[in-house]
Parts: structure tokens; C-alpha cells; sequence
């Protein structure tokens, strides 16, 4: 059961209420005399009883009260007297025994509840019935009836009728918003415009005290300071849990659908107590906003107000969450030890890293996120160790978050055929000056795949495509020999303003990049450069086509009044002089891995080096493969799509780097 | 009939006290298991659990998918009082021991508490849920 849920409530107040009937029905047994406190007790004679599911209703009439005088024949029905229903469970009633005519005493607590439409009310919670024997004839009485079964009806519910909950009135108000975060959000920041005053208590340092004082309900009255660990983005589908049925699940593919991009901003918060809680903000129409709140907030202290809890995840259903956790733990200052009393020499860091971690979420309306921004960095805070890329390669250990600082050489976007836009994965090729500067033994550059829960800002996406750029990857995953972007990691463009850069060299690389060399070890989804000679050529993959001189458009058309001419309808103008782009296969004969048959895939407009021979051959509308053979080629950039043993061959192809 | 609108009752006395103070006063808990039985317990369960979903397609068609405990989802119609759990089959339509199984006990409570999940699903991803039953039955 979910600690500091109704469903424990329930069952605590279960207990007392078993422990209280128990000790009751004890008593009653033990001691004659019926029970000396009169008050609350209610008297009803039973008219009708009847059964519906495993209750016993019984139609009765309210008496007086003066149940030592009152014997069953001389209590007359009196039309004037009240009626009620008074329901029993089916232990009672088993207890009772109760018959038309009976006299039953119902000692508190027992509940009225009062229908909508009905007059007659209903009395609840009758646990604590007894039956009224007041003359030995009825007792007799008693004994012979309780050898003989009474049938007692039974009505048989409809299903057909649902419960209504709502008034009529509400039901404009009950939108389909309940769980849904508002689209146009108030963050409450200091320094920023007027906030609503509170009427909240005062602010509380520990979040599990708060969880389970206040239950799955929700916290209105209540503030929690914290200090904020990380800012990141989630896509939206992480917030909902994805339902499965069988091996369909739901959640999963519908959201791909959606147009809006559905991202979440979450904050990764800590208590004084070391105790880690992820918090589900509003959802963010633009991406770009990611970096600056990294920027104001990571860091500071803040105090939440008017969350509830979405869900208790625990180390092993929530993997990608606790890595980041793990990467904060142990805690760099002492946290407070919880305890009866909070002074502060119950101080320490010496504690298991956590096993479990709430995730709240927005309650209603205005989400009250009040982050100090003026304030200090917070002591409790850690900022992300950023480390060269040599050292994280040689990081031994599996699901390690890291983060650091390089350069993106090449952009390659994995897509695969039955997979929609937003599953895609981005494989990034990228390098820093540890990485450049060794001589031999680690790969000159890294291959970082992006995933689709990683959330990538507008701005990063553009900058990735446009030119080679410094990028900082915050909390990335290392594991299993690659650096892999997951939810929480996050893709920033400038450089944070407090990192322990441990060691680490973030200046800028001097000098051109270079890329491994092809060889023995080269694998499929690399890059790396190479020189050979020209075996052969694969004239069937010959293929060239005119490209617009002023914006590269490989689609030209022929112009309507001069069939001649070229028209490029992006710049909507004839092309006079355009760009002849030609790709062409050759085989290479590579020295640095002589035993493969080296296939790449060259385009005439990027390679140089076969620039003037391809050229030539144009000209001259004819070609002669005895005239490109023997050709050097090197030092050419390429992108391995393939290698396979058997033939031994490598498919490469031909790119520019950013 | 009685029992019905006592439930029905106590589940709206329910929802206006979480409208009103966020919080489900002790004696209404108590009402329910008084009520309810042994659904009680486990209804509310599911709901701290936030195990309940309610499924909208654009025609307006709803119907609720309880994750149980046990993983398997279930799915309760919201025009009338139907779970494909077994429990239903057995309580509430073989036996009439029970008024409701948890699981759709658990869907009123949600509603009350304002704590279901949403998803909006197209007309043919809601025709399957409901098909997809009739399969595991066949």
C-alpha cells in the first residue's frame, strides 16, 4: 500500500474501528447491564428487513427513549414516529438475529446519511447493534425462533443505473482538464511580477514529512523548501504511465501523433534531508526556454507549494531517474538525519544512496514554484562534473551520467522505415582536444547517439545542422562502451557558468580535426578517413544531376518557354550556370586495411581530390575506366555504413564535416 | 431498491468534501468500507496508485481502463456498471454479494478526487479496447 495513501488510512482506521467492535461485544457478554452511557444511542423497532448485495436493510421506526421499560408488545406503532433505514452488514446482522418486531439498541458511532430524493433517512455504521431482550418470555421466544430460519428477501440490483457524482451545475466545470497541466503557466518567481499571497503555513524542510502528513491528495496548506539539482525536459508521455495491453501499448504511439510538441519541464529538487523528489512543471510551448531556466534556477533554493503526488517510483522501475541520482549521491554537504529532534548535530553524509523517489506534479490552476533567484547558490547543490571525453571513455561502469564539453563534427539522423519523426535517433560524431591530441589507443573521435526522450531546443537542432559547434552535454549516459542522450539529459550551447571541471580542457580545438584512420577495427556507424588507390568503379551507381548555383536545390526543372534552360522554382529564377553534382562509386584499395574490399561512395562536388578527374570525364562524354584506375585518393572523410566478413568488405561514404 | 443510492450517496458526500478541502474526512473512509467491504480497501489502492484512466474518443465515447494490481488492465464501462474482472463476474453478477468490484469502485473514487488519468484515443483505437475483450473471452 502506498505510504501516506487513503488506502493505509483506511486500513489504520479499519483496525481501531475491528479493535473497538471486539472489545464492545466483550463487554456486552461480560456486562449484563446495558452500557451506562445513554447518549447517542439510538432506538428503532424493526418493521421490514430485506437484503440487498451482503447488506440488511431494515425499515424501522424510531422509539423513545426508554428502553428499560419498553417490551416488545407495548411498543405500539405510532404513525407519528420516524422512520429509518437502517442498514446492517452481514456480521451484524449474523449477530443480531434481528426479526420484524425486534427491538434494537444502535450505540455510537453509528452515521446518518441523508438522500437526495428519498425522506427517509439512512443510518450507517452499525456496528455496535444489540438487541433489545427485555422479559424472559422473549427470551424463550428467542431461542426457538433462532432454531428456525427466517427467508429473508432478497432484492436483486439493476447495473444498469450508474452514479451520478456531479450536480448538474458542475458539470460545465468538470472538464477533461483535471489531470492536465495548464498550457499557459504562472511561475511565481521572486524579483519577478507580483505574486498571490499564500495563506500558507510555515515552510518545512523535509519532504517525506510533508508526503505523509498530508497523503496523495495533495499539499494546499503547505510549503516545502528545496534546493533545485537539475533542470531538464521530459516529453509529455513520461508524466502519464503507459498503459499496456498484452504487448500493445497504448500511450506510446498516440502522443508521437499529436502536433504539439508535449514537453514537460521537471525539476530534479533535494531536501535538507538528502531526500530527492523529481518535480513535473507545466508543459513548455517552446523548447528554447530550456537554457535559460537551467541558467536561473539550477542551483538555487526554492519552496513548492500546491503539488501532488503523481507517483512513489522506486530504483527499479525508474533506472534513467536514479542514474541522475546517483550521480548527486553522496550529498556534498551534511544533510539532516531525520529524528525526533532536528538540532544539527544529527549531520551526515554517511548514508545509502536512496531507494525510492516521489514524483509530484501540478495540483490545480497556478503552480507555486517561488525559486529565490536573487539568493546564492545553494551549499547542497552539485553542478555537473564535466570531465574530458578521454577520461569518460575510460569510465568502468555501466548507466554512469557524465557530462562534457565538444565539438560536433558530423549530424546523422538514424530513421528507420515503420518509425514516425518523433521516434527518431540522431547520432552525433564529436571530439575534444583529449581526444585529438593523443597519439594512438583511444579513438580520435566519439559517436553520442541521441534518443527520442532526450529533448532537443529548437536552437540546438539549428546549430547541429548549421556548422561545427561547441555543444555541452549535461548528464549524458555512459555504459556498455557508448555515450548515449536519454531523458534528463540536456543539450546546451553555452558553457555553464559553474561546472568542477575536473581536469578538464574546455578550450577550443586548435588546428583541423582529424579522424581516425581506416583499419581493422573500424565498425559500421563510424566515421573516419582514409587513402587508397582506385581498384575499380561501380559504373552502375554513376549518376550525376544539376543543382542551383545560388541555394544547392537538386531539383531543377525545365523551363516552360525555353526547354533549354533550367529553373530553380525555391529561387523562382532560370539557373544560367548551374552545378553539376556527380556521385559515383569507386572500389579503393586502402593500404591501412589491405585484406577488405573498400566500397565508397564519392559526390564530385565535396571531393576534391577526384574533382579534375571526374570533370574530365565529363567533358569528354565519355569515360574510359582504365583512365581512373590507378588514381590516389586520400585523404577522404567517410561515414561507414557497413562492414561485413564475409564478403570482407566496408561500404563507406563520402562526408563533410560541420 | 436502497443500497444504490446510499453508494451513490456517500460517493458524492466524497467528492464535495475533496472539492471543498482536499482531503476525505475519517468517517467517509469508514462509510466506505461500511458499504463497500472489502472493495474498500484495495479501491482506494488503486487510486493513490493513479491506476485509473479515463478513455475518450472525439465522439465522446468513454469508457475507464483500471490498471489492477496484478498488471492487467481492465476495462469498466461508464454507461452502466460493468468490469471485465473476474471478480465482477463471480460477486456481482453470479453471486449479488457485491455492488460494485473495486475496480469500478475505484473509477468513482478517482472521478471524486479528480484523480483520473486522461487519454483521448481515436474511435478505432476505442472500438478495439472494447473488441479486444471479447476476444480474451472467446
Amino acid at each position: 500500500l502506498c505510504r501516506g495513501g487513503l488506502a493505509e488510512r483506511l486500513c489504520r482506521l479499519q483496525n481501531r474501528e475491528r479493535s473497538a467492535i471486539s472489545f464492545w461485544r466483550h463487554q456486552c457478554i461480560s456486562d449484563d447491564k446495558i452500557l451506562s452511557d445513554k447518549s447517542g444511542v439510538l432506538t428503532v423497532k424493526i418493521l421490514e428487513i430485506f437484503e440487498e448485495c451482503t447488506i440488511q436493510v431494515a425499515i424501522c421506526q424510531q422509539l423513545e427513549q426508554s428502553p428499560a421499560t419498553l417490551s416488545p408488545e407495548d411498543a405500539v406503532i405510532n404513525a407519528e414516529e420516524p422512520i429509518l433505514k437502517v442498514l446492517f452488514t452481514r456480521e451484524t446482522a449474523a449477530h443480531l438475529k434481528s426479526r420484524p418486531q425486534d427491538v434494537i439498541h444502535i450505540y455510537p458511532p453509528w452515521q446518518k446519511l441523508l438522500l437526495q430524493n428519498a425522506d427517509v433517512p439512512v443510518i450507517m455504521n452499525t456496528y455496535f447493534s444489540q438487541k433489545v431482550l427485555l422479559s424472559e418470555h422473549s427470551e424463550a421466544r428467542e431461542k426457538t425462533y433462532g432454531l428456525t430460519k427466517t427467508l429473508i428477501r432478497k432484492n436483486i440490483l439493476s447495473l444498469a443505473q450508474t452514479f451520478r457524482l456531479d450536480d448538474l451545475d458542475d458539470k460545465l466545470h468538470q472538464g477533461s482538464s483535471e489531470n492536465q497541466v495548464p498550457c499557459a503557466p504562472q511561475i511565481h518567481n521572486h524579483g519577478d511580477s507580483k505574486q498571490l499571497p499564500l495563506a500558507l503555513s510555515a515552510v518545512n524542510d523535509s519532504l517525506l514529512e510533508m508526503v505523509e502528513s498530508q497523503g496523495a491528495v495533495g499539499w494546499r496548506d503547505v510549503q516545502v523548501r528545496v534546493v533545485i539539482q537539475r533542470v531538464y525536459c521530459l516529453p509529455a508521455r513520461e508524466g502519464c504511465r503507459s498503459h499496456t495491453q498484452g504487448n500493445k501499448p497504448l500511450c506510446a504511439t498516440l502522443i508521437a501523433n499529436s502536433d504539439p510538441p508535449n514537453v514537460r519541464l521537471c525539476l530534479l529538487v533535494q531536501d535538507a534531508y538528502g531526500m530527492f523528489s523529481e518535480v513535473q512543471l507545466q508543459s513548455l510551448s517552446s523548447t528554447d526556454d530550456i537554457e535559460q531556466y537551467c541558467r536561473r534556477w539550477e542551483g538555487k533554493s526554492c519552496c513548492l507549494a500546491g503539488m501532488k503526488i503523481l507517483q512513489r517510483t522506486t530504483r527499479g522501475r525508474a533506472l534513467g531517474l536514479f542514474s541522475l541520482i546517483d550521480s548527486l549521491w553522496p550529498p556534498v554537504v551534511p544533510v539532516k538525519v531525520p529524528g525526533q529532534s532536528q538540532d544539527s548535530e544529527m549531520m551526515t553524509t554517511d548514508l545509502p544512496p536512496p531507494s525510492f523517489c516521489y514524483i509530484l506534479t501540478v495540483q490545480s490552476g497556478e503552480i507555486h514554484v517561488e525559486v529565490d533567484e536573487e539568493e546564492q547558490i545553494s551549499n547542497l547543490y552539485q553542478p555537473p562534473a564535466v570531465h574530458g571525453l578521454k577520461e569518460i571513455l575510460r569510465i568502468d561502469g555501466c548507466n554512469e551520467r557524465c557530462s562534457f564539453w565538444a565539438q560536433v563534427l558530423y549530424r546523422r539522423l538514424q530513421t528507420k522505415h515503420n518509425v514516425p519523426i518523433d521516434q527518431r535517433e540522431i547520432l552525433l560524431f564529436v571530439t575534444d582536444s583529449t581526444l585529438q591530441n593523443v597519439v594512438h589507443g583511444i579513438p580520435k573521435v566519439v559517436a553520442v547517439s541521441v534518443t527520442a526522450s532526450c529533448v532537443l531546443s529548437v536552437e540546438i537542432m539549428e546549430a547541429l545542422s548549421a556548422g561545427s559547434r561547441l555543444v555541452f552535454f549535461k548528464d549524458a549516459l555512459w555504459g556498455n562502451g557508448r555515450i548515449i542522450c536519454v531523458e534528463r539529459t540536456v543539450l546546451l550551447l553555452q558553457k555553464p557558468l559553474l561546472c568542477s571541471a575536473a581536469g578538464a580542457d574546455l578550450s577550443e580545438l586548435t588546428g583541423p580535426v582529424r579522424l581516425d584512420e581506416l583499419d581493422s577495427t573500424t565498425q559500421a556507424s563510424s566515421v573516419c578517413a582514409l587513402r587508397g588507390t582506385v581498384v575499380g568503379v561501380n559504373e552502375s551507381t554513376a549518376f550525376s544531376w544539376p543543382t542551383c548555383n545560388r541555394c544547392g536545390n537538386g531539383k531543377l526543372e525545365l523551363c516552360p518557354q525555353d526547354r533549354e534552360l533550367l529553373y530553380c522554382n525555391q529561387c523562382s529564377e532560370v539557373v544560367t550556370t548551374p552545378v553539376l553534382k556527380m556521385q559515383l562509386e569507386v572500389f579503393l584499395s586502402c593500404p591501412s586495411r589491405s585484406q577488405s574490399t573498400v566500397k565508397v561512395k564519392v559526390w564530385h562536388e565535396i571531393s576534391i581530390a577526384l574533382f579534375v578527374l571526374l570533370t574530365m570525364l565529363l567533358f569528354l562524354q565519355t569515360y574510359e575506366v582504365q583512365s581512373v584506375l590507378g588514381k590516389e585518393v586520400g585523404l577522404l572523410n567517410c561515414y561507414v555504413h557497413s562492414v561485413t566478413s564475409h564478403p570482407n568488405c566496408v561500404a563507406l561514404e563520402e562526408i563533410a564535416l560541420l | 431498491s436502497t443500497l444504490p443510492a446510499v453508494a451513490e450517496e456517500l460517493l458524492r458526500e466524497i467528492r464535495k468534501a475533496f472539492q471543498e478541502t482536499s482531503h476525505v474526512p475519517d468517517d467517509l473512509l469508514l462509510g466506505l468500507k461500511f458499504i463497500f467491504g472489502p472493495s474498500a480497501v484495495p479501491a482506494l489502492d488503486l487510486v493513490d496508485q493513479r491506476s485509473v484512466t479515463r478513455v475518450r474518443s472525439p465522439s465522446g465515447r468513454t469508457l475507464y481502463q483500471v490498471l489492477g494490481s496484478s498488471g492487467k488492465l481492465y476495462t469498466c464501462y461508464s454507461s452502466c456498471h460493468f468490469c471485465t474482472c473476474p471478480a465482477f463476474g463471480f460477486s456481482v453478477l453470479q453471486k449479488s454479494e457485491s455492488l460494485l468490484c473495486k475496480h469500478i469502485l475505484a473509477v468513482y473514487l478517482s472521478q471524486a478526487m479528480g484523480a483520473c488519468q486522461e487519454l483521448a484515443v481515436s474511435e478505432e483505437q476505442l472500438t478495439n479496447i472494447l473488441l479486444a475483450e471479447e476476444e480474451d473471452e472467446g
